[in-house]
């Protein structure tokens, strides 16, 4: 079942076209990987299923991104829902400074999700231990988020999404700062996540693409060239400048 | 789709490398087996000498070969057709590793018989043998071509082969019923035979993996199939 469904979306930054009528569906419960060389879009596209463009003055977004049916360019559309909603993960972990209790309950008390306290330190563990976080860190909930490592800092940031129960998890490229240890476990969270949760990733890592997504989009200069299983984006795709990107063969 | 060159040279020479590779293995290959059936229809035991002892020399390819499809997936991560290449390059030197075998074992029956055999008999093998010599070439011809078109037409053609080797069959059987004295010579032609149609079965293999290598896809339906055969004993 579709979640996400963008229609004929053209982004301007200014006067440059950054992306180009972009048609894209985005399947429910699955993780769909967005590739393409560096400046092809990828993060443009991401962002604009949040409509964390809006925050960019001279950015401009046509078309339609429909989320379950309902376009979210509309004027009506309230951003902050929108982005409760449609969580995200950036490539460089950023905990708020912060202890680690409150990264968490943050976002649930500021959306009014807990009535009691009770119910506040319940969200916070259930959204560490969604996040494999929850054995490392359960006994030093009041020091600093900033004070983990990295990895454990994405987790945190990754807990910190999944704690005001988003559908819709977006991803820019989480594991880019990460060692291999920490990326295989962003990996495996990603894996149990897409259980309940619908998730966009995008990575310059194509066999990170490979192993964690079901549906992958190939981009390139601001169009989306491709898109199709995962299996067959990386074993046969269809469209040369596809294939050309994923062997490493660059013109 | 026509490739560009890899950006990484040394990948795009390791996956040419492997190419070539396969294809010495297969001229390798076809040497073998034109030698393996003029040493049996002449009873020439210095060919069939010259196919067992050279037999080692594709033995070898394949272990290479093997060995450079596992350091290309274990350093490489090939993708896409770059996968298809290592891949299908790995299953066809397993096939054409298995036609030196039948090749060898047709050269090692061949010492065995020590004397001139009935002409019927010889030419009957060397038409079937000279009709897998040509699948042969052309199952070749279709890797180094990337030709799928090439690979399907020896695809299809298997079913002459099997029908040559039914006609083959029926001489070996006629030559082991005229005289019970013929029967040690008359059962190694009846393994010849098989090898022989052994091999065209290993050539499909092959013919099927090159039409994979460039389509992505897998040849569909049955593969036709010869009349009633003797040799599996369908009816």
């Amino acid at each position: 079942m579709n979640k996400i469904e963008a229609k004929n979306v053209n982004v301007f930054y200014g006067e440059k076209q950054a992306l180009f009528d972009i048609n894209m569906d985005i399947q429910e419960k699955q993780v769909t990987a967005l590739i393409g060389p560096s400046g092809c879009g990828k993060s443009t596209f991401l962002r604009c299923l949040n409509r964390m463009n809006d925050v960019i003055d001279i950015c401009k977004v046509e078309g339609e991104i429909k989320i379950n049916d309902y376009n979210i360019n509309q004027k009506a559309t309230d951003v902050v829902r929108l982005r409760e909603k449609i969580g995200m993960v950036f490539q460089k972990p950023n905990p708020f400074p912060k202890t680690l209790y409150e990264n968490i309950s943050y976002g649930p008390e500021i959306h009014g999700m807990a009535q009691s306290k009770d119910e506040l330190d319940q969200i916070v563990e259930d959204s560490l231990k969604k996040a494999a976080l929850w054995n490392e860190v359960k006994d030093r909930l009041n020091e600093p988020g900033t004070g983990l490592s990295g990895g454990q800092q994405q987790r945190l940031c990754i807990a910190r999404a999944i704690s005001v129960k988003p559908e819709v998890i977006l991803m820019d490229e989480p594991c880019s700062a990460l060692d291999p240890i920490a990326t295989a476990q962003i990996e495996e969270l990603i894996d149990e996540l897409k259980k309940e949760h619908t998730i966009v990733i995008v990575t310059h890592s194509m066999s990170q693409a490979a192993r964690v997504s079901q549906q992958t989009g190939f981009f390139h200069l601001g169009k989306l060239i491709e898109v199709g299983s995962t299996d067959m984006i990386f074993k046969n795709p269809n469209q040369q400048q596809t294939q050309d990107y994923i062997t490493g063969r660059f013109g | 789709m026509t490739e560009k060159p890899h950006t990484v040279k040394s990948y795009e020479e390791q996956l040419q490398h492997l190419s070539n590779d396969l294809v010495i293995m297969g001229g390798n290959c076809e040497l073998a087996f034109s030698n393996a059936i003029k040493a049996i229809c002449k009873n020439d035991h210095a060919l069939a000498d010259d196919v067992i002892n050279n037999d080692t020399v594709i033995d070898n390819f394949e272990t290479q070969i093997e060995q450079e499809v596992v350091n290309l997936i274990a350093l490489r991560q090939p993708m896409a057709i770059d996968l298809r290449e290592t891949v299908t390059a790995l299953k066809m030197s397993s096939d054409l590793e298995r036609v030196g075998d039948l090749a060898k074992n047709i050269a090692k029956r061949t010492k065995l018989i020590k004397k001139k055999l009935p002409n019927e008999l010889t030419e009957s093998i060397e038409r079937v043998g000279l009709l897998v010599q040509k699948q042969l070439k052309s199952v070749l011809d279709s890797y180094t071509n990337r030709s799928p078109d090439i690979a399907q037409d020896v695809w299809e053609k298997d079913e002459q082969v099997d029908d040559l080797t039914n006609n083959c069959m029926e001489e070996v059987i006629k030559y082991l019923k005229s005289d019970s004295e013929n029967i040690e010579y008359g059962s190694h032609l009846l393994f010849v035979t098989k090898n022989i149609e052994r091999i065209g079965d290993h050539l499909t293999n092959v013919a099927e993996q090159v039409y994979f290598l460039v389509n992505g896809t897998y040849l569909e339906g049955d593969r036709p199939k010869g009349s009633q055969s003797i040799v599996t004993g369908e009816k």
